[in-house]
C-alpha cells in the first residue's frame, strides 16, 4: 500500500470517528470540539487531493473562526441537555426525512458512476503549477463580479451582527489614569469662606 | 507535489506526540490516590461560588463574528497576493487587478468604520 493511501485512511478514520462523536456526544461543547477535529482531518484529506488553498482555508476559516463562534453560541445559550432530549420523538419524523434525503443525494453523487452518469471531470493540475495561483487567476478575472459581491455580503453580515447584538457600550464609571496624573490640589477641593456662626 | 507536504505531516505527528506523551507519562508514572477532598472543586481555598459553565456575555459573540468576517477577507487576499507579481507585470490588467482588490477592501472598510463608530470594538 502506498504511503499516501495510509495517510488517507488514517485521516478518514479520524474524520468518521469525529463526525460520529459530533452527533453522539451528550455535551454540546464536546460535540463542537469533535467538529473541529473533523474539519481538521477534512483539511488533511483535501491537502492529499492537492487542493491546498481549500485545505488552508478550512483550517483558517472553519477551525479558526467559525468553530470559535459555534463554541461561543453553545456557551451563550446555556443548553439544557435534558430539555433538548425531551422532544426527540416529536422531531424524529422530520429528522428522518431530512436524513434520508441527504443519504439519497449523497448516494446519487457517489453512485453516479455505477448508475451510468458521466464521471465528474476533475481537472488535473500540471506539475509545478500552484493551484492557489490558478484559483487567483480565475477569481480575479472571470469571477470578479461575484468576488466584489462577496465583500458586499460580508458588509451586510457585519452590519447585521452589530445591529442584532450590540447594545451600546456599557455605561460604567471608571477613572482615567491620565487625568488622575494631571490633577491639581485645587481641582480636588474647593475652600469656602463662611462666616462663623455665633453661638448663643 | 505531495512530497512538499511531508514536513507538515511530520510536524503534525510531532505536535501530537508532544501533546499526548506528557499526558500518557503522567498517567503511567504519577501516583494516583484520589479521595473526596482532592477531587472536590477548588477555588483559592474557599467553596466554589458557582458552576464554571456559566453563560457567556453576548459581546464575545460580536467580537467573534467580526473576527470571522475579517478572517474571510484574509482568505480572499491570499490568492490575490500569490498572483500579485503576475498582475503587476501584465500591462493589460495592471490597474484592473489592483483596483478590484481595492474596491473589495474599500467596501469592507465601510463596515469597519461603521463598527468603529458604533462602538462595537470597545469593551466598556
Amino acid at each position: 500500500m502506498e504511503f499516501k493511501t495510509v495517510v488517507f485512511y488514517f485521516l478518514s478514520a479520524i474524520l468518521v470517528y469525529a463526525a460520529l462523536r459530533v452527533i453522539t456526544a451528550r455535551n454540546p461543547v464536546h460535540a463542537a470540539l469533535h467538529l473541529v477535529l473533523s474539519f481538521f482531518s477534512a483539511g488533511g484529506v483535501w491537502a492529499l487531493l492537492q487542493a491546498e488553498f481549500l485545505a488552508i482555508s478550512i483550517v483558517l476559516v472553519y477551525v479558526g473562526a467559525v468553530m470559535v463562534l459555534f463554541l461561543f453560541v453553545v456557551m451563550m445559550l446555556d443548553i439544557n441537555i435534558d430539555r433538548i432530549r425531551e422532544g426527540f420523538w416529536n422531531y424524529l419524523p422530520l429528522g428522518a426525512v431530512v436524513g434520508l434525503l441527504m443519504v439519497v443525494e449523497m448516494g446519487a453523487i457517489l453512485g453516479s458512476q455505477y448508475l451510468g452518469a458521466a464521471e465528474a471531470q476533475v481537472p488535473q493540475t500540471a506539475a509545478g503549477v500552484s493551484n492557489v495561483k490558478e484559483l487567483g487567476r480565475l477569481l480575479f478575472t472571470e469571477y470578479v463580479y461575484p468576488f466584489e459581491l462577496a465583500s458586499v455580503i460580508l458588509l451586510v453580515a457585519l452590519i447585521a451582527a452589530i445591529v442584532l447584538t450590540h447594545r451600546g457600550a456599557k455605561k460604567t464609571k471608571y477613572t482615567d489614569p491620565a487625568k488622575q496624573v494631571f490633577v491639581k490640589a485645587a481641582d480636588r477641593i474647593r475652600v469656602l469662606q463662611m462666616p462663623a456662626e455665633k453661638q448663643d | 507535489m505531495l512530497e512538499n507536504y511531508f514536513p507538515i505531516l511530520l510536524f503534525i505527528l510531532v505536535g501530537i506526540a508532544i501533546g499526548v506523551l506528557p499526558i500518557v507519562l503522567g498517567w503511567l508514572i504519577a501516583p494516583n490516590r484520589p479521595d473526596a477532598e482532592k477531587l472536590s472543586p477548588y477555588e483559592c481555598g474557599f467553596e466554589a461560588f458557582e458552576d464554571a459553565r456559566m453563560k457567556f456575555d453576548v459581546r464575545y459573540y460580536l467580537i467573534a463574528i467580526l473576527f470571522i468576517l475579517f478572517d474571510l477577507e484574509i482568505a480572499f487576499l491570499f490568492p490575490w497576493a500569490t498572483i500579485f507579481k503576475e498582475i503587476v507585470n501584465t500591462e493589460a490588467v495592471k490597474w484592473f487587478g489592483f483596483a478590484e482588490m481595492m474596491v473589495f477592501i474599500a467596501i469592507l472598510v465601510v463596515g469597519y468604520i461603521y463598527a468603529w463608530v458604533k462602538g462595537a470594538l470597545e469593551w466598556e
